[in-house]
C-alpha cells in the first residue's frame, strides 16, 4: 500500500540520475564533455573568479582531467545539471600538487582513497525545494561509488565554510592542516570517511530507497554489494484502519 | 615564520583529535576553554543567530559569557542591533569584531553594544559564522588582549569549528528508528507540510486524495498529541521523526 504511494511519487518528481562516467565508458558521454568543461569555466571562471583556471577557449579543463579520473555528471532530462570528480590519490592530484602545504599530517598515496573536487550544481538548480537537493544527492552517489569500488575515504580541499554542512548531514570530516586564506576564501584540505553507515544515513535524509548511481558501460567493474537501505517499518506503526 | 606556522597547526590538529576523542560535552568545552584561554580569551558563545521571535537562549550551543553580559544582551536583544551576528550574513570567512561594520557616528544602537561589551574586558573578538542552508549560526570568543596574528586566527577557526562540530555530534539524539511513531507516509505527509505545501498541494505530489492527506496529518496529531498542524511539525523535527 504505502510501496505504491512513494511509487506515485517518484512518478510525479523523477529522480536527476547519477551516471558514473570514466575511462571504459566515456565514448559514451563524449557529447557531455565539452559542455561540462564549458560550465566549469562559467562557475569557477566567471562567477567564482578563479582567474588562474582561466583559457581562451572557454572551457575549464586542468592537467588532472586525465584518463584516470572519474567523474559522476548529474543529469535531468539529459542535461547535466551537476557534476563532481574524483582522482585516484596514487596519482598527482590537487593536494599534493598544487596546494601541499594545506596537509601537514602527510601526504595521502592510498589506493583506497581518491580526492574530490569541481564539485558544483548549476545556479539554477541549487536550493530546491522539490525532491532531494542536487549537492545531496551527489554527496550520496560518491559515497555509494566509494562503497562500490572498496574506498574507505575521500580527499577534498575544500572552501571552509562546508565543514558545518558536512557535520549536519554526518559526513565526517577529520582536518588534515590549517585553513588558509586564498583568493579571499579560506579553504582547509580534509579526509572523510567513506562507510556503509555514512551512506545509509545520506540515503535516509533524502528519502533514496535504493542505490542511484547509473553504471552505462561498466558491466566489467569489479563492484562490491552495497548494505540493503529499505526503510525499515516503524514498529510502533498503527495498523490502518 | 615557518616554525610558527607550523607550531600552531600540529597544535590545532592535535586539539582537534582529542575532542573528537572525548566523549562528554563537559570534555570537550572544558578543553575548549583551556585552549583559548591560552590564546588570551577569557569568554566566548557557539549559537544561531535569532530571527524575529526566537530568542538566544533557545539557540545556544556552548555558553561561555559572563552570566551577566548574556543576561543583558538577552533583556536588551542586543541581537538585533549587534554588527557581529549582523556581519555573519554578510561574510563566508571568520573576522575579527573590529571588521564588523557599523556607522561609528549613526547607529548608536551598534555603537552602544560594542561599547558595554568593553565593561567586561570584551576589548577584541573574533567571530566564526557557521552557515547552513536556512540558518546562521556564529562562534565569538573576546578578550582583553588575544592572540590575533594570522596563524593564531587560522588555528582558533579551525579549532572553534570543529569544537562546535563535536558539541553538535555530541548533543544530537541519534536519528534512531525504533522511537519513531509515525509511519512512512505519515511522516511524508509532514515534511510536505513543513516545506509549507497544503493539503490539495501535497496530495497532487504524492498522487493521493486531498481527503487522504488530512487523514495522515490527523492521524500525526493523534500520535504526537498536539492540536494544529504548525505544532505537529514542530515536534516532528524536534523528535526527529522527520527530517528536512
Amino acid at each position: 500500500m504505502f510501496a505504491a504511494r512513494l511509487s506515485a511519487n517518484q512518478a510525479v518528481i523523477p529522480m536527476p540520475e547519477i551516471h558514473v562516467v570514466q575511462r571504459d565508458n566515456r565514448h559514451l558521454y563524449e557529447n557531455y564533455f565539452e559542455p561540462y568543461f564549458r560550465l566549469r569555466h562559467d562557475i569557477y571562471v566567471k562567477q567564482r573568479k578563479w582567474m588562474a583556471l582561466d583559457r581562451p577557449d572557454g572551457l575549464e579543463k586542468d592537467q588532472f582531467d586525465t584518463e584516470d579520473a572519474v567523474y559522476l555528471f548529474c543529469l535531468d532530462g539529459g542535461q547535466l545539471i551537476g557534476a563532481m570528480r574524483a582522482l585516484p590519490t596514487l596519482q598527482p592530484t590537487l593536494m599534493s600538487d598544487i596546494f601541499p602545504y594545506l596537509n601537514i599530517r602527510g601526504p595521502i598515496r592510498r589506493r583506497d582513497v581518491f580526492e574530490l573536487s569541481r564539485i558544483f550544481v548549476i545556479p539554477e538548480r541549487r536550493g530546491e525545494h522539490a525532491g532531494p537537493r542536487i549537492e545531496m544527492l551527489l554527496l550520496t552517489a560518491i559515497t555509494e561509488y566509494g562503497i562500490s569500488i572498496g574506498l574507505t575515504g575521500f580527499s577534498i580541499v575544500l572552501e571552509s565554510w562546508w565543514l558545518p554542512r558536512f557535520e549536519r548531514i554526518g559526513w565526517k570530516a577529520r582536518p588534515l592542516g590549517m585553513p588558509q586564506t586564498i583568493d579571499g576564501m579560506s579553504v582547509l584540505a580534509v579526509l572523510v570517511d567513506c562507510d556503509e553507515t555514512t551512506w545509509k544515513s545520506l540515503c535516509n535524509q533524502i528519502g533514496l530507497r535504493r542505490p542511484t548511481l547509473t553504471w552505462r558501460g561498466l558491466a566489467d567493474v569489479n563492484r562490491q554489494a552495497l548494505p540493503d537501505i529499505s526503510v525499515p517499518v516503524p514498529p510502533t506503526a498503527q495498523p490502518a484502519r | 615564520m615557518q616554525g610558527l606556522e607550523a607550531y600552531w597547526g600540529r597544535r590545532a590538529l592535535d586539539f582537534v583529535d582529542a575532542i573528537e576523542a572525548s566523549t562528554t560535552t563537559a570534555c570537550v568545552v572544558s578543553q575548549f576553554e583551556k585552549m583559548i584561554g591560552d590564546l588570551g580569551f577569557h569568554a566566548y558563545i557557539m549559537a544561531g543567530i535569532p530571527t524575529p521571535g526566537e530568542s538566544l537562549a533557545q539557540l545556544t550551543i556552548a555558553n561561555g559569557w559572563p552570566a551577566e553580559w548574556f543576561e543583558m544582551y538577552n533583556r536588551e536583544n542586543f541581537c538585533a542591533v549587534d554588527p557581529v551576528p549582523r556581519h555573519c550574513f554578510n561574510t563566508l570567512n571568520p573576522f575579527e569584531w573590529k571588521d564588523a561594520p557599523y556607522d561609528h557616528e549613526h547607529d548608536v544602537a551598534a555603537h552602544n553594544v560594542m561599547t558595554r561589551a568593553r565593561d567586561f574586558r570584551f576589548y577584541e573578538g573574533f567571530c566564526v559564522p557557521i552557515h547552513y542552508d536556512e540558518s546562521t549560526g556564529a562562534i565569538s570568543i573576546a578578550g582583553e588582549r588575544p592572540y590575533l596574528d594570522a596563524e593564531t586566527k587560522s588555528a582558533l577557526h579551525l579549532m572553534s569549528v570543529f569544537t562546535h562540530s563535536r558539541l553538535r555530534a555530541l548533543t544530537r539524539p541519534a536519528p534512531v528508528m525504533p522511537g519513531r511513531r509515525l509511519t512512512e507516509i505519515e511522516a511524508e505527509v509532514l515534511r510536505w507540510a513543513a516545506r509549507g505545501k497544503t493539503a490539495w498541494e501535497t496530495g497532487q505530489i504524492l498522487g493521493i486524495s486531498e481527503r487522504n492527506v488530512r487523514w495522515h496529518l490527523e492521524e500525526t496529531q493523534r500520535k504526537l498529541m498536539t492540536n494544529n498542524k504548525t505544532a505537529t511539525v514542530a515536534v516532528a523535527i524536534v523528535n526527529r521523526e522527520i527530517l528536512i
